[in-house]
């Protein structure tokens, strides 16, 4: 599947997109993510934790399977395919 | 006198008197300041069925009680007047410099009268105010005309001036202030070209003074942590500026293709995206008087066809110049935005008028013998031909500066026209953005995004997510956004201070600077009144319930791709919810209640 | 160590924020005509510059003042100004090379840097790092790092 990152992600993965991962669900993949890329994509990902807690996603991460924010589907429980693409930003805004 | 400076300046340009006249502070503390103070002061003076080029259309330069503090990023003042563009009352809110520099001057606002035989400007030091002649300004560019009036009077002073486009009554030129800020809707400086004042000037030594300094300070430091600390104001603004939006709406299906009609995805828009900005063509951040954020972008197209240095540009304009006429050379989108800034003009409603004319083309309704070239879409070249032209009125440029609503009719097909009260609706696509669909709709000012910013909830999550695709709720989040930005611009500061800032924080520092009790539900009862009053001087002229509508297209052609394939605006369900929230009637009217309640009778 | 003053113009955004600061931090008011900190605009370039007093060790304005008005603050280093000495002459503002003193005449009075007792309004709310308030070292230490980064930069563009 197709992962995108976006503004000060990029600077962080130095890729604006990778098919390298896969996850049956958004957390799996997430988790692979943070792992590949190491704290400073993961304190965006995820809110700070126990380890022994279920993840949570960061309160200022956006993301996006298909163009449908995560929020409206099913969190990080979304159910993931392999031709799904996953867009990934910080929180923005302008206009 | 704290926050406000307690004096207004009153020039007559028929009879070329000024005045210095006492701030109404009963008018004052009910209205705020800039867009509500200036409009209430436009209404008590005017008749309102004018012709917009009339003599009679005042035009009122108006500050907000925090402009010039050292509050969050309080430096906007908003031009009033009736609009060329939509007949609407106009309100256009510029931030740069020149906004405090009218109150170091010690002048919360300027009211303009009549018309001047020959081009004139108004030159400001401090309490010297005269009338100049301006014949040798007359025809230069916003650049220009701004380097010789500093050069005449003090090279420290701010300059708010019109260019070639308000000289030539286009129906959207600018004010433009400081070189590159702009009042930049509904035509503004056309009205000042009508009335033949090229500029005003203004230099400034005095102080604005706070009630409790102390408060105010923790106040403000508090509201400047929170925009320092916040992901959008303190990291993704400054990386990137507001064109750091179009991946994101982009991604979302929410972007406007090809003049709305293609709408959905467009496929390189990330070659146009605030990204490839900070690594291509972007010098330095700016930031307007006391800004803590810096938003503005410095810019260098260093050779090539497209060869330019400005600022800019925005998302809007991004989008408008860019994924709207289906151009993805971001160095062209530079070069159009610059044009705009040195010729006045908005470069969202030009932007979408030459999508309009790329449309009719296409259809057929626009012929090469019109255009005196041959149109299509993704033309860099074109576009960036067309704006310089249309500042002039120069051949088929006559027609673009009427506007896409105006220029549609004339060939056949006003409904090609992307406007809601004839002015251009912004870079969100209402069938996937119904609660934005909704907000344009209802817009006192028409198409605009900057009056009820309902894609900060519906897309980027902010304060918290909604669901673009769904109605829901959307009308009291509309209600709300609306009058809330209403308080932030009668203030005098930036609207996207909330992002990270909220009425609360708004509150504490309007009561610190003021003295005057604005709790937070008195914040937003001055918005609401705001609106209201708004909402009355449309009434009056002959805007009626018809008129909170979307360009058909949006209303029944679904849009064709990405996630939001399928989708339609469904205003007509918004519609009354949102009436029933406001306490308006089934027609849209303020009942008599809810005029009692806001003290508007 | 003393701390000092840096200032970084390729950091500033224009802002004037320093101005403001500056301003209420020694009047309870926003005056920007009466800060001792001046953001200097080149518009049409898109350059500004921030400048103030940097507290010269041998300072032309001490030097200068009939009337020994100007001591060191010998905590914070400023050359501070005492108002019931200062005669107004204006000497020192004819003295200083960089034109970082000016003369208030709304209020009769000189206005120069006094990095408000030891700390600088303008370096705490300047919000893009431009100015900064320093050790004296650590300070010298940045400003090679910033321009050596430069040099880093330019040769991976070569190596690319």
């Amino acid at each position: 599947m197709k992962v995108k990152f976006f503004a000060l992600l990029r600077d962080i993965t130095g890729v604006k997109e990778t098919t390298d991962f896969t996850g049956t669900i958004l957390v799996e993949l997430l988790e692979k993510l943070s792992i590949h890329y190491g704290k400073d994509l993961t304190r965006w990902l995820f809110a700070p934790t126990d380890p022994a807690q279920e993840k949570q996603l960061g309160g200022d991460v956006i993301i996006l399977v298909n163009g449908r924010a995560i929020e409206h589907l099913a969190g990080l429980a979304t159910p993931l395919k392999e031709e799904d693409e996953v867009a990934i930003f910080p929180r923005l805004a302008g206009g | 006198m704290y926050g406000w400076v307690g004096q207004i300046l009153r020039v007559n340009l028929t009879n070329g008197t000024i005045k210095k006249e006492a701030l109404d502070m009963v008018e004052a503390k009910n209205y705020l300041g800039a867009r509500g103070l200036g409009t209430r002061f436009w209404i008590k003076e005017c008749d309102l069925k004018m012709d917009p080029f009339s003599e009679a259309n005042n035009m009122i330069f108006m500050t907000g009680p925090l402009t010039g503090t050292m509050a969050t990023n309080a430096a906007r003042y908003n031009v009033v007047c009736k609009a060329p563009l939509t007949g609407a009352m106009a309100a256009s809110n510029s931030g740069g410099y020149w906004g405090p520099e009218l109150k170091y001057a010690g002048y919360d606002g300027i009211i303009i009268e009549g018309k001047s035989e020959k081009p004139v400007y108004l030159c400001i030091n401090d309490g010297e105010v005269e009338l100049r002649c301006a014949e040798h300004l007359w025809g230069k560019d916003v650049n220009e005309t701004t380097d010789t009036l500093r050069e005449e009077t003090d090279i420290d002073a701010k300059v708010a001036c019109i260019g070639p486009a308000g000289e030539n009554l286009v129906k959207f030129a600018c004010i433009m202030n400081d070189y590159t800020r702009a009042a930049g809707r509904s035509g503004v400086g056309a009205v000042m070209g009508s009335k033949k004042l090229k500029a005003i000037v203004v230099k400034g030594s005095g102080a604005v003074k706070v009630a409790d300094p102390d408060a105010f300070l923790t106040a403000l430091t508090k509201a400047r942590k929170m925009v320092k600390d916040h992901p959008v104001t303190g990291q993704g603004l400054p990386a990137y500026g507001t064109q750091i939006l179009i991946n994101i709406l982009d991604q979302s299906g929410g972007l406007p293709v090809n003049n709305f009609r293609d709408s959905g995805t467009f496929p390189n828009a990330d070659a146009t995206s605030g990204e490839t900005l900070a690594k291509t063509y972007l010098v330095r951040n700016k930031g307007c008087m006391g800004c803590g954020i810096g938003c503005g972008r410095i810019v260098n197209v260093p050779d090539g066809p497209f060869k330019s240095f400005g600022e800019g540009p925005e998302y809007e304009a991004g989008w408008s110049f860019g994924a709207d006429c289906g151009i993805d050379d971001l160095a062209a989108i530079i070069k159009a935005n610059n044009y705009c800034n040195e010729l006045g003009m908005d470069p969202i409603t030009l932007g979408s008028t030459i999508a309009c004319a790329f449309e009719l083309y296409d259809i057929g309704a626009l012929k090469e013998g019109d255009v005196g070239r041959v149109l299509r879409w993704g033309d860099a070249e074109a576009m960036v031909e067309l704006t310089r032209m249309t500042a002039f009125r120069e051949g088929f440029g006559d027609d673009l500066a009427e506007g896409s609503y105006r220029f549609g009719s004339k060939y056949g097909h006003p409904e090609l026209s992307m406007t809601c009260k004839k002015q251009e609706m912004a870079a969100y696509d209402p069938r996937s953005l119904q609660g934005m669909g909704l907000s344009y709709a209802t817009n006192n000012r028409g198409g605009c995004h900057v009056r009820g910013y309902m894609t900060a909830p519906e897309i980027l999550g902010l304060p918290e997510k909604l669901d673009n695709l769904v109605t829901d709720g959307k009308a009291q989040w509309t209600k709300i956004f609306q009058d809330l930005t209403a308080s932030v611009d009668a203030a005098g500061i930036c609207l996207f201070l909330t992002f990270a800032i909220g009425a609360p924080e708004l509150s504490e520092q309007l009561m610190a600077a003021t003295g005057v009790e604005y709790t937070v539900e008195e914040v937003m009862k001055v918005g609401e009144r705001i609106w209201n009053m708004e909402r009355l001087f449309n009434l009056t002229n002959g805007f009626t319930k018809d008129d909170d509508s979307l360009p058909p297209r949006l209303l029944k052609e679904p849009v064709k791709v990405g996630p939001c394939k399928g989708s339609v605006n469904k205003l007509d369900v918004m519609l009354p919810e949102y009436y029933e929230a406001r306490g308006w009637d089934a027609e849209g009217r303020p009942t008599p209640e809810k005029l009692q309640e806001l003290g508007l009778q | 160590m003393a701390k000092v003053l840096m200032l970084d113009p390729e950091k500033c955004i224009s802002c004037r924020t320093c101005e403001l600061a500056c301003s209420f931090k020694h009047d309870k008011e926003f005056r920007p005509s009466a800060a001792r900190v001046n953001v200097v605009q080149f518009e049409r370039e898109g350059i500004s510059v921030p400048l103030m007093c940097l507290q010269c060790d041998t300072a032309a304005c001490e030097m200068v003042c009939p009337t020994g008005a100007l001591k060191r603050n010998d905590v914070t280093g400023a050359l501070e100004l005492d108002d019931e000495k200062c005669i107004r002459c204006k000497m020192c503002i004819q003295a200083c090379p960089f034109g970082n003193i000016a003369y208030d005449s709304a209020k009769n009075r000189i206005l120069r840097c006094d990095l408000c007792g030891g700390d600088p309004q303008c370096a705490k709310f300047c919000p893009g790092g431009a100015i900064t308030y320093v050790e004296a070292s650590t300070g010298t230490l940045t400003k090679k790092r910033a321009y050596a980064a430069k040099f880093k930069e330019a040769l991976q563009e070569v190596t690319k």
